[in-house]
């Protein structure tokens, strides 16, 4: 029988009082209810926890677990639709800041306390420039000279390591890359010296690279401030190496909660345990000696021609999108295509099956060419080659049933003499894909991501194909999710004999899945190998940057 | 991941692995949600009701209408009142009205002979009377009306026009011409628009290029002097029905570009997404994917547009037949009626013509209403 969910989660710290450290927050019976179709749902329930001065506590919990809410309610920046619980008190320094006026929460915001969020595009207002927007932050709460701002958001920064910050003051925020963005959030953030930095995933939309050195720079600015830090990831890596404190957040309630070291050398609730071991472990089956190809690709180009300059003058030119490479794929192997968003991966691998045309080069399937063939022509080809796409959300048509989905490959290529022997297709492929199969008149939205991801291996499997493109199938999910996904593809291949092409930017879960891996940048293959051999010991630059974001942030 | 409400709310339940549990209780489709969402509106419910009742007296106007909306009597006769007395003051059971006659007398102006209401020869009022004679839907001949006088003698609850014809039975009459009006113009653009907005967005390219510079081309059109000066073409010994054929063509020809440019937006979005990757992954033909995937999830966004459009045309119709462009006598439509206001003195002797403003207004106020609290519905976030 499992404990009590408050045997490991009491409101009190396990550590309180203890090394003379001060308390900060102290946030108690924080509880939170959304209004919403039909009814409420209580987003948080009666979550405590507490900050001392210059620390930092990770929340850390998968999506829906009511983390950013949480966090959302120590800034009072809540929507319309929650309520806060009556009981709920958040102490900053000695007064109870959720039941501050408005007019004097906004003079904690961006003062006392900051925040940085996921995304720092959607964060940052378009139409103006940098210099802008710092100095609106600055203006916001101290009452200082226009000179002065501006040059003190060039000290800042000069602070968040931007180079040329004199240059950048006058750039918009799409002229600045992923990682320069959040720089700039991050100089928002700290330009009143607050006292509590709330960062909500502040690096999980970018790249692997970028992360660690944005991380880093977080806690060397906390060192400088002596700020305290809530850091709001699902990340475990992250937590263990920037983190005091951990609290581990499921459903809206902190299951468990200690320090980092204490956490992890011995997790006590088993949802804790679960989310431990969840990293994706294992490696690929050894594959069969003299495994004949089955997808064999020759110097694939992919070009695509744009135009920039006026309607009068237009200026045409060519962006190579995947320059010249050759890859072959044996049966029952997992090849991983890794590399940074930009890198051409993805419309490497689509090329690959001929979903986007490429300008040169050759594609063998099986030995059959099919680079020469048209949509009409491919067709033949297309139930034994298959795709599982990224973002579960997006990949399942909201108006069809999942019977509908997952039957809809074997209805276009003429699969099953009837609709019962379809049907017990379907139902296989759904079995097989670790789903029930009584789901079949549901519709998708009545899934998680997970579950959604698995529908969309169903209808890739239905057809039983003999190669699939897995174009980043698990970067939109949860920690644990993930590793059930890569399972499950694992199974599956021994089953089915299947081929991968596995796209994806994490090496954690390449390590976990594939044979060989090959890495690209710019559209050009940088190194490949077999996965040991890559990982282990890259050669390139590049490869070895990669290496280190993803193992070497736990080190 | 940020967890905005909706996606807490969604993900509530957990992303549990054993999932078996989770399915208990009916699946709702798309459009089963769309109706729960939109039986939570008001204004939208009310909508929807006013619309229901509106279409049913078009299909039924000569049954509901109380008159023959072509009889004349007396020209500018004032709206009847209902009343529960008798003349000497004694309360009645039976609602009745006292008719407008003539009573002999001259204006000591104008001459024109003065009205007044006759108190010796009450009508009594009822549901379910004989009056004129009419088919129902074109097949039953009969004579019951929805309501009128117990003995079929004429009663104005609106009064009577110049002709000394029954306004609220040509208002009720009239409905059916302006809806229809607005049904097959509004039927005829999304049809078109939702084609070549699909095809537009599909196909992409340089047909779509060529394509949306034509729907720009037709949007810039000024379309009021178009329709004034392409109605004058029509010869004026044209019979009626042939002329209203022609203004629906006209309103179809220029109405359909905003809606072609919304679904071809709608489709690029579309195109470009994973599920349709996926369908052309398994090998689905461009046909299939424009209707099993495509079309579905632009439809509801169509509807919403279609019950908007609705009221324009609507407006447009009794604006155009305001000027005498629309409907020609003896169809009736509203437009038509409210030709009679044109002149200020006939309005401020006889306020009561005016009294078709009021179907433009519910049909207008019904049709917006309900398209409102679809587009909330179908599009709640």
């Amino acid at each position: 029988m499992a404990p009590p969910d408050s045997q490991f989660a009491p409101p009190e710290r396990l550590d309180a009082g203890s090394n003379g450290a001060s308390l900060l927050l102290d946030a108690r019976h924080i509880g939170v209810r959304f209004k919403v179709e039909g009814g409420f749902v209580d987003a948080v329930r009666d979550v405590s926890f507490q900050l001392n001065k210059g620390e930092t506590i990770a929340i850390v919990g998968e999506s829906g677990s009511g983390k950013s809410v949480t966090a959302r309610t120590v800034m009072g920046l809540l929507s319309r639709r929650a309520t806060v619980a009556r009981a709920a008190r958040v102490v900053l320094d000695g007064e109870d800041i959720l039941r501050f006026s408005e007019a004097k929460k906004r003079r904690l915001r961006g003062n006392r306390i900051s925040m940085i969020f996921q995304e720092p595009m959607s964060s940052l207002n378009p139409v103006y420039n940098v210099a802008a927007q710092l100095t609106e932050v600055i203006h916001l709460h101290n009452r200082i000279g226009r000179r002065d701002a501006l040059k003190r958001a060039r000290e800042l920064l000069e602070e968040v390591h931007i180079p040329e910050p004199e240059a950048r003051l006058l750039q918009y925020p799409h002229q600045l890359s992923g990682g320069q963005r959040q720089r700039v959030m991050i100089a928002m953030a700290i330009a009143n010296r607050p006292d509590l930095l709330i960062a909500d995933e502040p690096t999980t939309a970018l790249d692997v690279t970028v992360q660690a050195r944005i991380l880093n720079l977080i806690k060397e600015l906390k060192a400088k401030y002596g700020m305290a830090v809530i850091l709001i990831t699902h990340d475990l890596t992250i937590v263990r190496r920037f983190s005091d404190y951990v609290y581990v957040m499921q459903n809206g309630e902190v299951k468990e909660h200690n320090r980092t070291e204490e956490l992890f050398a011995n997790p006590r609730h088993p949802y804790t345990q679960h989310l431990l071991g969840s990293e994706p472990r294992g490696a690929a089956n050894p594959l069969p000696e003299g495994s004949p190809v089955i997808l064999d690709g020759r110097g694939v180009r992919v070009v695509y021609t744009l135009k920039r300059g006026t309607f009068l003058k237009p200026d045409y030119f060519k962006l190579v999108a995947v320059d010249g490479l050759s890859l072959a794929l044996h049966r029952r192997e997992t090849l991983g295509l890794v590399g940074e968003s930009g890198s051409g991966k993805t419309t490497f691998g689509q090329a690959l099956i001929r979903l986007i045309t490429n300008s040169e080069g050759e594609v063998f399937f099986d030995g059959e060419p099919c680079h020469d063939k048209d949509r009409r022509a491919m067709r033949r080809f297309r139930a034994r080659m298959q795709v599982v796409f990224q973002d579960p959300f997006a990949s399942l048509n909201p108006r069809m049933s999942i019977r509908q989905i997952v039957e809809e490959g074997l209805i276009v290529n003429r699969i099953g003499a009837n609709g019962r022997e379809r049907l017990e297709r379907v139902r296989r492929a759904l079995r097989d894909s670790g789903l029930p199969d009584n789901i079949l008149s549901r519709f998708p939205h009545e899934f998680s991501g997970g579950q959604r991801q698995r529908i969309a291996i169903a209808r890739a499997i239905a057809l039983e194909p003999e190669f699939i493109l897995l174009d980043e199938p698990t970067s939109a999910l949860d920690l644990s999710v993930q590793a059930q996904i890569i399972d499950l593809l694992r199974k599956l291949q021994d089953e089915k004999g299947l081929s991968y092409l596995f796209i994806s930017h994490d090496l954690k879960v390449v390590r976990a899945l594939c044979h060989r891996i090959m890495v690209m940048q710019h559209g050009k293959v940088v190194e490949e190998g077999p996965v040991a051999e890559v990982l282990n010991d890259p050669k390139t630059d590049y490869t070895r940057r990669l290496v280190r974001a993803a193992f070497d942030i736990a080190a | 991941m940020t967890e905005t409400p909706v996606d807490t709310a969604r993900q509530a339940a957990g992303p549990a692995p054993p999932i078996a549990g989770r399915f208990v209780g009916g699946s709702e489709g798309y459009f089963r949600l769309v109706w729960r969402r939109f039986r939570r509106s008001i204004i939208g419910m009310i909508g929807l009701v006013l619309v229901v009742l509106l279409l049913l007296t078009a299909v039924f106007a000569d049954f509901v209408a109380p008159m023959n909306p072509k009889e004349s009597g007396i020209a500018f006769a004032p709206p009847d009142a209902i009343s529960f007395t008798a003349p000497d003051k004694s309360l009645t059971l039976r609602p009745r009205i006292y008719p407008t006659i003539e009573t002999g007398e001259l204006d000591q102006v104008t001459f024109q002979p003065l009205t007044g209401p006759d108190y010796d020869h009450p009508h009594e009022l009822g549901f379910f009377v004989d009056g004129a004679d009419y088919w129902l839907l074109g097949l039953f001949p009969t004579n019951v009306h929805f309501f009128g006088t117990l003995d079929g003698s004429p009663v104005h609850f609106l009064g009577t026009d110049k002709f000394g014809r029954d306004i609220l039975s040509r208002g009720i009459v009239g409905s059916r011409i302006s809806l229809m009006i607005a049904l097959i113009v509004v039927t005829i653009t999304t049809t078109v628009g939702t084609i070549v907005g699909i095809s537009s967005g599909y196909i992409g390219g340089r047909f779509d290029a060529w394509l949306q510079r034509f729907v720009e081309l037709v949007l810039a059109f000024p379309q009021l002097p178009l329709y004034l000066a392409l109605t004058s073409l029509i010869p004026i010994t044209a019979p009626s029905n042939v002329f209203i054929a022609f203004v629906i063509a006209l309103l179809a020809a220029l109405g359909w570009a905003q809606l072609s440019r919304e679904v071809r937006g709608k489709t690029l979005a579309l195109a470009r997404i994973e599920y349709v990757r996926a369908a052309m992954a398994v090998g689905a033909s461009d046909w299939r994917i424009i209707i099993r995937h495509i079309l579905p999830n632009v439809i509801s966004h169509v509807i919403v547009v279609v019950t908007l459009q609705i009221p324009a045309i609507v407006l447009l119709e009794s604006f155009l037949g305001f000027l005498g462009f629309a409907v020609k006598p003896p169809l009736i439509s509203w437009g038509l009626m409210l030709q009679d206001t044109s002149s200020f003195s006939v309005i401020g002797s006889y306020p009561w013509i005016l009294s078709p403003v009021v179907f433009v207004l519910i049909a207008v106020f019904a049709f917006n209403a309900l398209g409102d609290g679809l587009r909330d519905a179908v599009d709640p976030y």
